[in-house]
């Protein structure tokens, strides 16, 4: 491992990966997930396909919050519109998937630009309502849209289609959601190494001064939340492939809450906080599922407290993670990372 | 890299080939339940699912499965349909079950692709008429009239209870804004027609209310007579209260999972007078089957209420067992195997817990026969039976 | 005519449940600059603990209400030490996200220990509706009605003219000169919160004996406070009790007038959508203070 800082060109200073270490490391951990269905079973399948998911979707959520500072209780919405635009798209229209699942992610950007507005004129926990009124309008149209939406009953998905191939099950749409989300992440990464993202992040630290050095702050908080839609819809289309049938209870306010939980416990303004807050707060279900199953077999009235206990253990987790760690997993990763970096020194 | 892939997932193809054959070598037979104990639902859900633990419990005691045991996997999907299909995945795929016992509408519907590709056959807690048309949901069973029978049979009750006077009596619609809320309606609507029945207003109960005063208000306006409240028994309890404050002079009517003994307990005074449609016997009424059932109750749950769910629950496990015995008699202890055994009950007796349970290959209702009761003084009251007729144009709808 | 009045005067009786619970989140955001979204789950548990007071440990409800709200005290001092205190100079999404966290913890553990079955509340008022004119009313909605005006007219004049009120306002106004004015700000930050608990205790009982019964989605009228204290202004009591108002007969006109429209769901998004459309003319709320940045 490097220790220390020396950069000799602008590209060196600007570079993702300090070394070829890093590099390495990622390949093959990729190559590891590549190998992964292999091995898996189909239950854990599904919870990392979940998980990937999730991840598109948090990474989404912290370009316009985390790193433009506007705070966005809408994700539920948007998951939503991406999902109901593929069972539109793939169901009534019957285009293969390639073609759909950008659609999609194009369809809820656009409702992404209208929910922005707002964000012209509001800020802080006002502009936050304004997009908590985004999710009920959208919940509203989808329950009554019946035609498109199949209202309360819901929609079936087919499975994703591409001339004879079909991604019928867990095993094969994961490699379809793997490559998202490489592809997802690393433009994210580079996002914030060009203007735009430069820009975005300007608005958030001090969006007055931005403006005054040039910066367009409307046009780019609209394109804030452009981005970060298309990437909550790219999410939402996967997950309406994945579980094959979407409905309205698929995307209550709870959701929208989870979602900020994730980058918040994951770190605001970091790519790597929206992977570990997505993981975590994925996983922890599942956990605490596992849990409640093994004391179930010798304690029976366990079974009906799963549901307080996973409220518990969330509330607890997102409680201690800001209390004690309030930048985030992401953060706490850095300082780990820094500490063995220069070990045995302290600084 | 390429072919010790191939090499490892032939091996795990192989292992994988065999494992099934292991499961049903063993003498135990896996059933998934998916219930729910903490959802929208759970009122009505945990009664339920205590029922069929303790039905099976009392099976195992008593010979099981031609002494085999069933060993029931149960998990609380708390109404969400992915969390249901999580555990469908998770119950078919890696616990092997060999049939299901699921629970409320949205998600039997939603999960009939997987439950018919799987063939695991699903017993459903919803009475949806769409599920007990084999052509579309050829795994699905259930053991009551279909929400659109029974809602039949409770508007001849309304018709019968109008009597002679003039015109038509005016009903109102009250449901919840979702799959099992809105299951009968439309056969309701037609049926009303049909009878000289006016459906004069529809009124939409969001998720979870706490207030329906804007609801009753219109249909105070509309002057309506009678009304249904398809929701269950939580949500029945607070219309009924919000109608008690508003003095209206409205004859509430209610749908089998708001319609039980919890409801007395719950609404108490305001639930005077209100009818009800039972697929179940209420607990304690005297049928055959009923002092088997109490003795159980009574050393399991010794501090829980007797409900009519309950019965329901019990009711489920005593279906599915004489198919399982059935299918294991033929040799065919399978998803197939068991659809065919149950398609073979003829009037199937339940010992007075439910009415005779008939299934063909081509109509999976298994009666069409409601029972009315009403609360008179605290207690269920039994005051009509109707019999829909089996009209095939019926199936389904 | 009877039916638009029933629908305003229902509107006006549940919008006053409403405006308890904005009051509360409205006290702690002015003297704390905190968003409480906790609200409702507060309300909740008072509500639980009252009813576990009256009927597992019997007591009077008179006696039962008091040592409520001096639970609800307590624990509204308990969690401004332990949560809300580590948590100073946060930025405002954490602090969001703190008391959300919070919320899931205190849901979870009324879910663990009383369940989410409906259970019968003592009915604290008379039942028979009383008739104003052509309509009938319950009177427990009259009596809270009343309870509110009444608390209003109290934190009015406690804001205004008491000295803790005033040292509230300096906290809210400034942390730093109100310490060096010699207000103990961490007493004022305790005193903050123990009002918003006992206040939306109050609201969780009012509410829980009107319905006459309770259970777990009381918590939902949390979600509601959101835009209430929004339309009304975050740091303005007047804006939060005419919020809740207004809040509420909104939602009743929707329900009645739309619903039959649209088939349903009207009720919850009608006043989001008015909610927004003030935003644009009024950014801050009807009465809330307009931020002047300074870059």
């Amino acid at each position: 491992m490097r220790c220390g800082d020396f950069r000799e060109s602008y590209a060196e200073d600007m570079a993702i990966f300090d070394s070829a270490l890093p590099r390495r490391l990622l390949a093959l951990f990729l190559a590891g997930l590549v190998l992964l269905p292999a091995f898996a079973t189909s239950y854990w399948l599904d919870v990392l396909n979940r998980i990937f998911i999730a991840i598109i979707a948090a990474t989404g959520l912290n370009i316009v919050t985390g790193f433009t500072g506007l705070i966005s209780l809408g994700t539920a919405a948007f998951l939503a519109v991406g999902g109901y635009a593929t069972a539109a798209l793939a169901g009534k229209a019957g285009l293969p998937f390639p073609v759909v699942i950008p659609l999609a992610g194009v369809v809820t950007a656009a409702v992404g630009l209208v929910f922005g507005i707002p964000s012209l004129r509001l800020k802080g926990l006002y502009l936050a309502v304004a997009t908590l009124a985004a999710h009920y309008v959208v919940e509203f149209t989808v329950t009554h849209w019946e035609s498109m939406t199949g209202g309360v009953n819901g929609i079936s998905v087919p499975a994703p289609r591409l001339g004879p191939l079909a991604l019928s099950d867990d095993r094969r749409i994961y490699f379809l959601i793997l490559a998202l989300l490489v592809g997802l992440t690393f433009f994210a990464k580079n996002l914030f190494r060009t203007k735009v993202g430069k820009a975005f992040v300007a608005i958030r630290d001090q969006d007055i001064s931005a403006e005054v050095m040039g910066v367009t702050v409307f046009r780019y908080k609209l394109l804030a939340f452009a981005v970060s839609s298309f990437y909550i819809g790219v999410a939402g289309s996967l997950l309406a492939y994945q579980a094959r049938i979407i409905s309205p209870e698929n995307f209550p306010i709870t959701v929208a809450i989870d979602y900020l939980g994730m980058v918040i416990i994951g770190g605001l303004g970091s790519i790597l906080g929206s992977i570990y807050g997505a993981v975590f707060i994925t996983l922890l279900p599942e956990l605490i599922r596992l849990a409640n199953d093994l004391v179930a077999a010798h304690w029976p009235a366990a079974m009906g407290l799963l549901a307080p206990f996973k409220s518990i253990v969330f509330g607890l987790v997102v409680v201690l993670f800001l209390v004690f760690e309030p930048d985030g997993m992401a953060a706490r990763w850095h300082h780990v990372k820094n500490y063995w970096k220069l070990y045995p020194f302290s600084y | 890299m390429a072919m010790r892939q191939k090499l490892l997932a032939a091996t795990i193809a192989a292992a994988a080939a065999v494992l099934p054959a292991q499961g049903r070598a063993q003498a135990e037979i896996k059933v998934g339940g998916i219930f729910d104990l903490t959802g929208v639902t759970g009122d009505v859900g945990k009664v339920f699912a205590l029922g069929v633990e303790d039905a099976v419990a009392w099976l195992n005691e008593n010979g099981g499965v031609n002494g085999k045991k069933v060993k029931l996997l149960a998990q609380d999907y708390a109404y969400k349909k992915d969390q249901a299909a999580a555990i469908y995945k998770r119950l078919v795929n890696d616990e092997k079950v060999l049939f299901i016992q699921g629970w409320g509408t949205g998600d039997t519907e939603a999960l009939k692709e997987f439950v018919t590709q799987d063939r695991i056959p699903y017993f459903s807690g919803s009475f949806a008429a769409p599920i007990s048309d084999p052509s579309k949901f050829p795994y699905n069973f259930f053991v009551a009239p279909t929400y659109s029978d029974q809602l039949r049979a409770w508007l001849e009750w309304v018709k019968k209870d109008w009597g002679a006077k003039p015109g038509n009596p005016k009903v109102a619609f009250m449901y919840g804004d979702n799959p099992y809320g809105r299951a009968p309606m439309n056969a309701g609507k037609a049926y009303a027609k049909e009878r000289g029945i006016d459906v004069v207003d529809d009124e939409v109960l969001p998720g979870t209310f706490q207030d329906a005063t804007s609801q009753l208000l219109t249909m105070k306006q509309k002057g309506v007579d009678y009304a249904y409240i398809n929701v269950t028994t939580t949500g029945v309890s607070l219309v009924l209260r919000d109608a008690k404050k508003l003095g209206l002079a409205v004859k509430f009517g209610s749908n089998p999972y708001g319609f039980s003994e919890s409801l007395v307990a719950v609404a108490g005074k305001d639930a005077e007078g209100v009818t009800g449609v039972m697929p179940d016997v209420p607990y304690g009424e005297p049928v055959p089957f009923m002092a088997t059932l109490e003795s159980v109750h009574r050393k399991m749950r010794p501090s829980e209420r007797g409900d009519t769910m309950y019965v329901r629950g019990f009711s489920y496990v005593l279906v599915w067992s004489e198919a399982l015995k059935r299918a294991d008699k033929a040799g065919k202890l399978d998803g197939p195997g068991l659809k065919a055994a149950l398609e073979t009950f003829r009037d199937f007796s339940t010992g007075g817990l439910t009415q005779p349970i008939t299934y063909t290959p081509t109509d999976h209702r298994p009666t069409t026969t409601t029972a009315i009761y009403q609360i008179q003084g605290g207690k269920l009251v039994k005051v009509a039976e109707y019999t829909m007729p089996r009209k095939p144009e019926w199936l389904g709808l | 005519m009877e039916f638009l009045l029933q629908l305003v005067l229902n509107g006006i009786v549940t919008g006053s449940i409403y405006s308890l619970v904005a009051l509360g989140f409205v006290v702690i955001y002015k003297s704390t600059g905190v968003l409480n979204f906790a609200q409702g789950e507060f309300m909740m548990l008072g509500a639980y603990v009252c009813l576990a007071f009256t009927v597992e440990y019997h007591l009077p409800f008179a006696a039962a209400f008091a040592l409520t709200m001096a639970f609800m005290a307590v624990l509204g001092v308990l969690t401004e030490r332990l949560v809300l205190r580590p948590m100073i100079g946060e930025p405002v999404i954490s602090l969001i996200m703190v008391t959300l966290g919070l919320s899931a913890i205190l849901r979870g553990v009324v879910q663990a220990i009383w369940s989410t079955d409906l259970r019968p509340f003592p009915a604290i008022f008379p039942t028979d509706p009383v008739q104003l004119g052509p309509l009938p009313v319950s009177q427990g909605y009259l009596y809270s009605t009343a309870g509110v005006a009444l608390l209003l007219v109290v934190f009015t004049f406690f804001f205004k003219f008491t000295r803790a009120g005033v040292a509230m306002r300096a906290t809210a106004f400034s942390q730093q000169v109100a310490l060096s004015m010699g207000i103990s700000v961490r007493r004022i930050f305790a005193l903050a919160w123990s009002i918003a608990a006992v206040v939306s205790a109050i609201g969780g009982v009012l509410l829980a004996g009107v319905r006459g019964g309770l259970d777990a989605a009381l918590a939902l009228f949390g979600l509601k406070v959101i835009p209430v204290v929004i339309l009304g202004g975050l740091d303005s009591i007047g804006g939060a009790i005419l919020g809740g108002v207004i809040m509420g007969v909104l939602e009743n006109l929707a329900g009645g007038y739309l619903d039959p429209l649209v088939g349903g769901g009207a009720k919850e998004v009608a006043p989001f959508i008015v909610l927004v459309a003030i935003l644009t003319v009024k950014p801050y709320g009807l009465f809330g203070k307009v931020k002047i940045e300074r870059v």
